[in-house]
């Protein structure tokens, strides 16, 4: 088989040869005069006939048993690309120049093209004649000499520039390489050589060992090839340097192999490697010619490496390459060197033809065969079936890593910071040693849930939740890619210190969202999801002197609430922060340090919310302009704002309060609005809301305060009512007889209750007396203006509380100023539903019994 | 961070998202992000026969650009503390700049 693959080879699969060797043409140089102008045609001359008979010899040797298939495969390879992966002479081959490939890809991206074309030129000088471009076959027929062929491992190692040379003409067609590559030749050029010099030239005694030296520089490839006598394509001269320019030996007159290019004379390689830049114009024909053996070559070279090469590639400088890439990359390699084998009978059979003794790779080959002949049935089921899981496996990862290694660290780095950053700046620091900063940012989803009762949230739970959760994740999905889950911790430490690395970066960011640049017309500003990109840039008006207080101007009464409220947030955010403290300590001395400052600032802003809700503007008696506090009231927000107001204020602060609410009762919009005179349906239902509003907001703070004020305090608020207010308007709206029946009903209570002096009592009845009678005449418009107005329980309320509180003289009266009122509400009772029926009669009922009657007497 | 942080008590709760090419879609929020980015489920167009290739689908992610308004359950809005949250959100602003 093999011999006769081997003579059928030049001829069947001329594209195999050719490609192989612009060097090796070179290598023919030394034969022919150095000469640029070299005819094309010569090239063809049978100097191919002349070699292959020669060369021959050796294909049995170098291919083996297996060589058949895989001859078969580089036939087909010569004509198209897939030559590559089918050349499988070697089980590992294929794995090898995936590694090439991933090289190759990478290097490109680092330097371009230009390193190739440079290392060739400078491995000029070095007199040795490259031979970069081999066929497959070279190597093979001198299997037996492989040992004496090894590549130096320094080699290697000393010129990692050559290695993506090969390549690169894979990547791309022949004429855009080319381009790329006479602009940066120059560039690797010096470093090439430098390293050409660090590498001593030990002279060639035999073409075996030239190529060995030279290999590793030129083509970093094709390492440690046996070159011998190969069936090499040595071209015509002029094909040559065409070649060289092109840096690819895709000729198709190699298909004729010619001589042994394992000579190779140095000043051909001179020639041909100086030429590539003097010659790069002829390229583009040339280009079209070799083009569809373009690729072979360099396929064939990187799969060339037999056994005895491959093994110290491995080992040497590919391996650690290979690792940073892809760990798996290695092992799997040789797994897969062992498993797919062109083919498989192959394999056991005639393994030791495959490699010099000693190689590891064909090794596990060899004993297989000869266990599993060895073994049963069912053993050899068992290893088969095992060797195919592994392959299986080997498979898999190795489809699953096809993208490793495309990132450096460094850039995986970079990236996780960018990440981490927008993370923090979207999320606040969760290390933040204020979490009110955090609270800030989220302040109504937390308090909301605070509010809900969701016990789940905790106020800062949900940002280092966030944070945490990030780097659980990230540190799990870490040690699965690897494997290795004893590097679990140390991805969590690293995460970590990611983190503390992108809050620094956030911290030290500008401040600065607009970055102008200068002669540029526009501003780039920075913008993330906190501070989203503003998008219109409004300059707000400098802000104009507070002009003199116009207290009805609505908009300075606006300004006057929101600086309540800012004040009042001021003073919860205070109050969450009060420090531990002895409760039981009355003495002011004995708190401690922190607690007296905060008790001060507490103080300070407690005077501040006071100054905004300007109680003590002066009480002008005759100005039509309401008092500012009345204004604040006279809003919805105000009214909100005093039940939490009240939290934050003292007694004698809440007595002024309510003082000022009494002086000025008669101003308060849910009286001034809500008289039965103002008829306007609109305008009612308006107050009616401000009303309700008042009543749910104001009247318990207010309610809460009068509920513990002493008699003398009710006295001097009723007094205050009846000297400085208007009580017919009052008493003709819900919130003042509201605020009426407060204060009377306060004032029973304590005299029930018995804590009144004499003389209070005494003060008090006199005043109860001047409101009896300022309210008398009145009590007809107390009610709402019908009788079927759902609403008249208030009124009720009161004539039940002035009841109450009436001597039975002022209850005769009573009854008389409001005997048709009852009647006509008894008498609609009639008429409704049971329930609501109930509901008036119950109403009604509030004031009967006050005054010692029933509804149910009318009835009988 | 105020809107997001309203959106965020709104999540399980059902919302008619008004996109800007006019389409309303109604479903349940199941969470929204720093961008408003906003995903619903269960949800169905509002004016489906208009519609017809939206009423196979079941939940939507929706750009938080693409979105005019948001129609909220106004149960589920606590407006005492929302006006606080925007107080507090505007000093902060105010006190970056």
């Amino acid at each position: 088989m093999s011999s006769l693959r081997g003579n059928s080879h030049p001829s069947q699969a001329p594209g195999f040869g050719i490609p192989q060797d612009a060097f090796a043409s070179i290598s023919l140089n030394r034969n022919y005069d150095e000469d640029d102008g070299i005819d094309f045609e010569d090239t063809y001359d049978g100097l191919g006939d002349q070699l292959d008979e020669a060369d021959d010899d050796m294909n049995e040797a170098t291919f083996g048993d297996g060589g058949g298939g895989s001859g078969a495969g580089a036939g087909a390879g010569g004509t198209g690309q897939s030559i590559g992966k089918d050349f499988d002479f070697f089980g590992s081959t294929n794995k090898v120049s995936d590694a090439f490939d991933e090289e190759g890809m990478r290097f490109q991206r680092n330097q371009g093209y230009t390193s190739a074309k440079n290392t060739t030129m400078n491995t000029a000088p070095a007199a040795a004649a490259p031979k970069p471009y081999r066929t497959g076959y070279e190597g093979y027929k001198n299997a037996s000499h492989i040992p004496d062929l090894q590549v130096d491992p320094s080699l290697w190692g000393a010129s990692p520039a050559s290695q993506p040379q090969p390549m690169m003409p894979s990547a791309a067609p022949p004429s855009q390489t080319f381009a790329l590559n006479s602009q940066k030749k120059m560039m690797s050029l010096e470093e090439v050589e430098a390293a050409m010099r660090a590498q001593p030239k030990k002279p060639t005694p035999g073409p075996a060992q030239e190529t060995q030296f030279q290999r590793p520089q030129i083509q970093s490839q094709s390492p440690p090839l046996r070159m011998q006598p190969a069936p090499e394509v040595t071209g015509p001269p002029a094909h040559r340097y065409q070649m060289l320019q092109q840096e690819q030996p895709s000729y198709p007159q190699s298909g004729a192999p010619s001589s042994s290019r394992s000579r190779v004379m140095p000043q051909a390689s001179h020639q041909a490697e100086r030429r590539p830049m003097e010659s790069r114009v002829e390229l583009p024909a040339q280009g079209n010619f070799p083009s569809q053996s373009n690729q072979v070559p360099q396929i064939l070279q990187r799969a060339q490496p037999s056994d005895a090469q491959q093994i110290p590639q491995h080992h040497t400088s590919q391996a650690p390459r290979q690792i940073l890439q892809n760990p798996k990359r290695h092992s799997e390699q040789l797994d897969q060197g062992q498993m797919y084998r062109p083919d498989p009978g192959h394999q056991l059979q005639n393994p030791p033809t495959r490699g010099p003794p000693g190689a590891p790779g064909p090794l596990p080959i060899i004993t297989h065969p000869s266990q599993l002949a060895a073994l049963s049935d069912d053993q050899r089921d068992a290893i088969m079936a095992a060797e195919a899981r592994r392959a299986k496996r080997n498979h898999k990862i190795y489809q699953l890593s096809k993208g490793n290694g495309l990132m450096t660290p460094q850039d995986k780095n970079f990236i996780t910071r960018i990440q981490l950053q927008q993370l923090m700046t979207a999320t606040g620091n969760v290390n933040e040693p204020d979490p009110d900063v955090s609270l800030a940012e989220d302040f109504y989803y937390q308090v909301y849930n605070q509010i809900e009762h969701r016990p789940r949230q905790t106020p800062h739970q949900p940002l280092s939740n966030f944070a945490q959760t990030y780097l659980f994740q990230t540190g799990g999905r870490h040690g699965g890619m690897n494997r290795r889950h004893n590097r679990g911790d140390n991805h969590m430490h690293r995460m970590q210190q990611q983190v503390q690395r992108a809050v620094e970066a956030a911290k030290a960011k500008p401040k600065n969202k607009q970055l102008v640049i200068e002669g540029s017309l526009g501003k780039i500003s920075f913008s993330n999801a906190k501070t989203p990109k503003p998008l219109l840039n409004l300059k707000g008006s400098e802000k104009l002197p507070q002009a003199a207080l116009s207290t009805t101007d609505r908009k300075a009464i606006l300004k006057n609430i929101e600086a309540v409220y800012t004040s009042l947030m001021k003073l919860e955010d205070h109050d969450r922060r009060v420090p531990q403290q002895p409760r039981n300590a009355q003495d002011p001395s004995s708190f401690d340090a922190p607690y007296q400052e905060w008790q001060q600032h507490f103080q300070r802003l407690n005077e501040r919310l006071w100054l905004d809700l300007k109680v003590w503007e002066p009480i002008i008696a005759e100005s039509t302009a309401m008092h500012p506090f009345i204004a604040f009231l006279s809003y919805p927000k105000g009214k909100k704002a005093i039940p939490r107001i009240w939290a934050h204020i003292d007694s004698q602060q809440r007595l002024t309060i309510l003082t000022i609410i009494m002086v000025k009762l008669d101003t308060l919009d849910v009286i001034r609005y809500a008289q039965p005179q103002l008829a306007a349906s609109q305008s009612r239902s308006i107050a009616r809301e401000q009303v309700d509003l008042f009543l749910h907001a104001v009247m318990p703070s207010l309610f809460s305060y009068v509920t513990e004020a002493p008699l003398s305090t009710i006295i001097g608020l009723v007094s205050l009512v009846m000297d400085r207010v208007n009580v017919p308007a009052v008493a003709r709206s819900q919130v003042g007889l509201e605020i009426l029946t407060m204060l009377l009903s306060q004032a029973e209570i304590i005299h029930k209750a018995e804590a009144t002096s004499k003389p209070e009592w005494a003060s008090w009845l006199e005043m109860y007396n001047r409101l009896f009678d300022t309210v008398e005449p009145l009590l007809t418009d107390i009610f709402p203006a019908s009788v079927s107005a759902g609403k008249d329980i208030y009124a009720w309320q009161f004539l039940a509380t002035m009841g109450t509180g009436a001597n039975p003289e002022q209850q005769q009266r009573l009854v008389l100023a409001v005997k048709d009122r009852v009647m006509d509400t008894v008498r609609q009772a009639k008429t409704l539903p049971p329930e609501m029926a109930l509901q008036k009669r119950g109403n009604v009922n509030l004031f009967m019994q006050a005054i010692g009657l029933d509804v149910d007497l009318l009835d009988g | 961070m105020l809107f997001f942080s309203f959106f965020k008590t709104l999540v399980e709760q059902q919302v008619t998202v008004e996109l800007k090419n006019d389409i309303s879609i109604r479903g349940t929020l199941k969470s929204v992000d720093q961008f408003l980015n906003i995903k619903l489920d269960d949800i169905e167009v509002l004016e489906e026969l208009k519609y017809p290739h939206l009423s196979s689908v079941k939940n939507v992610f929706i750009r938080g650009s693409v979105v005019r308004y948001v129609h909220l359950p106004a149960a589920q809005v606590d407006t005492a503390l929302l006006e606080d949250a925007t107080r507090r959100e505007a000093a902060t602003q105010a006190s970056k700049k």
